[in-house]
């Protein structure tokens, strides 16, 4: 990504599209077939593998919905950490209040996943509004008669469909639980412009750490389980992992390409690039006249809505939700995944969820209780020898690979003429 | 004529960043050197390999006859280097006793130093209780380079003694640094040419990370062309 | 006159928060009962003692080497465990003393390693290897020798070898009847002593190898100093793990013998001095290489206080539990509870009862004497050891200029080592002090850090003073809600009196450290940097 911005002129059709993304291409289409090919390995044809007759693909397919939630709430911090630079310890709790939300919501409070019946017409409609609207304000241009009466027109409209689109969310879990990641990215956001550096780990740790106890309080048991856990939360029909585990396994692949396209976009978009400068130097973009809080604050809030998306899923998945997930150890989590990967480049979140579920898994399989020592070993010894994390590192190594091709073949440019 | 220090064409980095690209200085023992050359010319960094706290990449750098680079910061000091950092870089959270107090190097050596550092800089005496930060800029300066003077140096580096103090207390510290090359041998960063003219007796000039002129301050003197290239209008 | 304008108008914030802080601490003792204020303010500090000793530690390694040092939680729970042990089993400490004391002895010698590398001129392809070749060779050296090591365990897998029942047999004076003899198993004594000495001095010059790899090119000029000073060390070590080795089953009886007072003060001065141990050990090999990568430090002590908790939880148990108090906070006989600290003394009382306007109450010498004296002690040491003597100079030079301290020709790799070793070592101390009066758990250290760090964003990050202040109020905010968790606050137009549930008590904490930080972002006594 960054060797591609050094290329002057790009051709953006989309076969150069397709060849610049060929890694990335070929690992979607090898999990798309992978349910398959494993249901093949054990004996099942396709369409066995899809009416979930396949033992050994499902449990696969179980342990990569795991490797995908954790790859969207690693991506997430990386997004906070990697990206922006900004050190929260509190990454946990946007996922926990993700998780515990859909949990209550569905278990106590009888709300619906999805916005059902006439909400849902409502919300669509709503959609629609703010869609053909904004297409309007854009096609205006082209119709100067018009443009006056579509200006004065479309914001209030886009005002409109936005409140039906909230109000319909209003009444579905899924929008509560990102409604719940807008205001807790705002409560980060309010000691933000006053905190910085270690301070806001400190802030940030102590409001994670106060969630985590409320949770596992006992005055709070009816609705959390307290330190047992939230059990017997009633799943859609459509999504419930036992019957519909092939289902599921798609929703998690879609629901990580699309965060991972959505985080590429947002990353070199020009926000961004101003999140990125924040990281090299706040002070520096604060010069160029930036508003450095409303930067930090979109990219805390993209995050903490994906990280609470990403609980969601969760919540629906495991047959427990556990007070753990909203713990310290949660966040090391995070950390250790994008540690693994490489901070800062997006796809070694992805990579490193995968290491690192697997590296649980089987640790665990090995060693048994002392494998969390394991595990910490293998963080310490990434920290130490492996800073720059697998992807970044082979950034590097490529980078210089690549440098030193052009070197020799400018060599023998220079030679030949 | 002996030299006390040698840098033989040294290369360092900060960073990524190539700072000193080939620094050649000669200081013989007893004498004032003055470092020469624009801002950002690498003058400091040359003052902070010597000490190793910028250490080289390459090249040696040679102190009373031994190869002293890549050697520990805290050693080299203690072969007898004192130095004097820009911006008057006293403790603030110490008292100005206490900041004598901490440069020594044996116990007793400001006992035996103070008759000598006081007769200098007379001002510290009665300061000597007050904390470092209700202290002016000249005697911020005074302080810092009493404070190289505590142990037994054989060569100070000093950086920058002159910037931002009043003509008096220049004239001052002017006098209070000739006085000490009697005993000492003195590498000095000096961006006032005026100061630097007066005191040294040689000078090297660095010019974008390389030394490019080095001789006898008088000849400088007279050589306006080279004080216009190098230098700037001086 | 003027000055005093000057400086009230400057600090008017702070102030102005003092001035609340201290009215809502009067509505707070208000609305309860004299006796219930004393005791509430008196837990409040005992509460504040021990967060203040991990908040010490841990401000002065964040002023001195900007080390966010997030392990420090976890480093005070290893010393409370490690106090029980010495405590609860003296027969598995003096059989571990042993193996420490030689590896030590091999640690020791560092010094010697390093000159001798000095002059050693190795072929570079051998100079970047050795020192891992030798780190696994010592380490597996240590493995091979402490797994036939004769050690007295405990095993939290099956509950009755657990130290649950371990606790009980001490509060019953059992544990001296189940004291076993140390015998190495299929291993010749004088090797596996050999061995450990070895393996110490293996790992200890291979780790000297691998900082040498950084350093710069040989010196040959001046003659191999041997460092006396250290070897002699070293040999007085060695032969203490042997004398004791030698003299284990009558060490063991006398431990088991002696008052458990003076068992608890062995306890401390291990458990303070395995925290020390700790830390050097941490900051020389670990910590140091990252000195220039800021956040690779923060993630390297975030993750150490994880595997810290795994060691504990794989050698203690996930369980938690309790460590009796020392004999002379524990007698509830004739005499007690005591009227006055003279017959507390006397009698060893657990309480003292105090009648304060009429009403008597009675206050628990462990937590809310001895506790808060304690940490006034360390306070006081403390700050006498930075104000009045050399090294306490260099740390407050440091903490401003660590460069310019080099460059007067102090080894300030070594102070901050020293420093790192200190500030563990004051946290284990509180971590051994916490555990008779709070029990053992897993969780102790994340939970006594969060109350540290609150403390410390409180009072000012790197500011001393603002560790204690901060420290003491987070203590009293503490206890004050969870007793009006009990009686209940009286809210007009309400009618039943508003009672905080116990999950306020950390909120409410946090929530002062939030308010305090957008008042003041750097605390309150902190200075702007």
């Amino acid at each position: 990504m960054a060797t591609a911005s050094a290329i002057p002129i790009q051709r953006n059709t989309l076969l150069s599209q397709v060849r610049g993304n060929l890694g990335p291409l070929l690992v979607f289409v090898a999990l798309v077939a992978l349910p398959f090919v494993i249901g093949a390995l054990d004996g099942h044809t396709v369409s066995e593998v899809l009416v979930n007759g396949s033992g050994y693909s499902m449990f696969i397919q179980g342990l990569m919905v795991e490797v995908f939630i954790l790859a969207v709430y690693a991506i997430s911090y990386d997004l906070v950490l990697g990206i922006t630079g900004l050190l929260s310890f509190g990454h946990a709790m946007f996922f926990a209040v993700g998780a515990y939300l859909t949990g209550v919501l569905l278990k106590t409070f009888k709300m619906p996943f999805v916005p059902a019946g006439w909400h849902l017409s409502v919300t669509y409609a709503g959609l629609a509004l703010v869609v053909l609207s904004s297409l309007l304000g854009a096609l205006a241009r082209w119709l100067p008669p018009w443009r006056a009466t579509v200006d004065r027109l479309s914001t209030p409209l886009v005002v409109i469909g936005l409140a039906a689109v909230i109000w319909g969310l209003f009444r579905s879990t899924v929008g509560m639980v990102i409604i719940a990641g807008v205001i807790q990215a705002l409560l980060f956001g309010i000691v933000l412009p006053r905190v910085k550096g270690i301070t806001f780990a400190l802030v940030t740790l102590g409001i994670a750490s106060v969630f985590a106890i409320m949770l596992g309080t006992r005055e709070l048991a009816g609705y959390t389980g307290a330190d047992v856990g939230l059990q017997g939360i009633p799943r859609p029909d459509f999504l419930n992992p036992a019957t519909q585990r092939l289902r599921f396994y798609f929703l998690g692949l879609a629901f990580a390409v699309a965060v991972y396209l959505i985080y590429k976009r947002f990353v070199n978009s020009p926000t961004g690039r101003v999140c990125v400068a924040i990281r090299e130097n706040e002070n520096r973009a604060l010069m160029l006249g930036y508003n450095t809080f409303l930067f930090k604050l979109a990219a805390l809030t993209l995050a903490s809505v994906t990280a609470a998306l990403a609980g969601c899923m969760h919540a629906v998945f495991k047959p427990l939700v556990s007070p753990e997930i909203a713990g310290m150890g949660h966040t090391v989590d995070a950390l250790l995944i994008i540690l693994i990967g490489g901070m800062g480049t997006l796809s070694g979140a992805m990579i490193g969820a995968a290491l690192y579920r697997l590296l649980d898994y089987y640790l665990f399989r090995w060693f048994g209780a002392s494998a969390g020592f394991m595990l910490g070993a293998i963080y310490v010894s990434f920290v130490l020898f492996v800073p720059y994390g697998i992807v970044g590192t082979w950034r590097l190594r490529n980078l210089q690979w690549k440098q030193g091709w052009r070197k020799r073949l400018q060599a023998l440019r220079g030679g030949g003429g | 004529m002996e030299n006390l220090l040698e840098i033989q064409d040294i290369h360092t980095y900060i960073g990524q960043f190539h700072i000193l690209q080939g620094v050649t200085v000669e200081v013989p023992r007893g004498s004032i050197v003055a470092l020469l050359g624009r801002n950002g010319a690498g003058k400091t960094t040359t003052l902070k390999s010597v000490l190793g706290l910028r250490p080289p990449s390459q090249g040696k750098i040679i102190f009373d006859g031994a190869e002293i680079q890549g050697r520990r910061t805290f050693h080299i000091a203690g072969l007898g280097i004192g130095f004097v950092p820009e911006n008057r870089a006293i403790f603030r959270a110490l008292s100005v006793g206490e900041n004598l107090q901490i440069a020594e190097r044996t116990k007793g050596d400001l006992n035996r130093k103070s008759e000598m550092i006081f007769s200098l800089f007379p001002d510290l005496k009665r300061l000597i209780q007050l904390p470092g930060t209700h202290l002016s800029g000249g005697q911020q300066q005074m302080l810092a380079v009493a404070r190289a003077l505590v142990a037994d140096n054989r060569l100070l580096l000093i950086d920058e003694p002159s910037e931002g103090l009043a003509p008096v207390i220049i004239e001052q510290m002017m006098e209070a640094i000739h006085k000490l090359s009697a005993e000492t041998t003195v590498l000095l960063v000096e961006q006032n040419f005026l100061v630097a003219s007066q005191l040294a007796e040689r000078y090297v000039i660095i010019e974008e990370g390389r030394s490019v002129r080095s001789g006898k301050m008088a000849d400088l003197v007279n050589d306006a062309a080279t004080i216009q290239r190098y230098l700037g209008a001086a | 006159m003027d000055n005093l304008a000057v400086t009230l108008r400057k600090n008017r914030t702070r102030i102005l928060t003092l001035i609340v802080l201290l009215l809502l601490f009067i509505a707070a003792v208000r609305g309860l009962s004299t006796k219930d204020w004393i005791i509430t303010t008196l837990r409040g500090f005992s509460v504040g003692a021990v967060t203040f000793l991990v908040a010490a530690g841990f401000s002065i390694i964040l002023g001195l080497m900007d080390v966010l040092n997030l392990a420090h939680g976890t480093l005070f729970m290893i010393g409370a465990y490690v106090g029980w042990s010495v405590y609860v089993r003296p027969d598995t400490f003096v059989d571990l003393l042993t193996p420490l004391l030689l590896i030590a002895a091999g640690f020791l010698l560092q010094p010697l390693w390093d000159r001798i590398l000095q002059r050693a001129r190795l072929p570079h392809r051998v100079a970047q290897t050795w020192p891992w070749v030798g780190l696994g060779l010592g380490a597996a050296v240590l493995v091979l020798v402490m797994s036939r090591a004769p050690l007295a365990m405990w095993d939290w897998q099956s509950y009755t070898d657990s130290p649950i029942v371990w606790t009980q047999n001490f509060e019953a004076g059992n544990v001296g009847a189940m004291a076993q003899a140390a015998r190495f198993e299929g291993l010749s004594p004088v090797i596996g002593l050999a061995g450990l000495v070895l393996a110490g001095a293996v790992i200890s010059a291979s780790l000297a190898g691998v900082n040498r790899r950084r350093g710069g090119p040989a010196m040959s000029g001046d003659a191999l100093h041997i460092p006396w000073g250290s070897v002699a060390i070293a040999a007085a070590l060695a032969a203490g793990g042997l004398l004791v080795f030698l003299a284990n089953d009558g060490l063991t009886a006398w431990l088991l013998r002696i008052d458990t007072t003076w068992l608890f003060l062995i306890a401390i001065v291990a458990a303070t001095l395995s925290g020390a141990g700790l830390g050097a050990l941490m900051e020389s090999t670990l910590i140091r290489p990252l000195y220039d990568r800021g956040i690779y430090q923060i993630m390297m002590t975030f993750g150490l206080s994880f595997v810290g908790i795994e060691i504990v939880r794989a050698i203690w148990g996930r369980q938690g539990f309790t460590m009796p108090r020392p004999s002379l906070f524990a007698g509830a006989g004739e005499g007690c509870p005591a009227t006055d600290l003279a017959g507390w003394l006397a009698h060893k009382c657990s309480t003292i009862q105090l009648t304060i306007g009429g009403e008597t109450t009675r206050i628990r010498t462990y937590n809310e004497v001895f506790l808060i004296l304690v940490g006034l002690a360390v306070l006081i040491g403390v700050w006498l050891l930075i104000q009045r003597t050399r090294l306490g100079m260099v740390i407050r030079a440091g903490v401003q200029d660590s460069e310019m301290v080099q460059a007067l020709g102090i080894n300030v790799r070594q102070v901050f080592t020293l420093v790192f070793a200190l500030g563990v070592a004051i946290a284990a101390l509180g971590g051994v002090l916490a555990g008779p009066s709070s029990g053992l758990s897993n969780a102790m250290g994340e939970h006594l850090l969060l109350g540290a760090l609150v403390a410390l964003a409180v009072g000012g990050l790197t500011s001393y003073p603002g560790a204690a202040v901060g420290s003491v109020l987070v203590g009293l905010l503490q206890q004050f809600i969870i007793k009006y968790g009990q009686v209940g606050i009286k809210i007009p137009f309400l009618e039943q009196p508003f009672k905080p549930t116990p999950p306020l008590v950390p909120a409410s904490t946090v929530l002062l450290m939030i308010i305090i930080l957008v008042i003041m972002p750097h605390g309150l006594l902190g200075k702007k940097e």
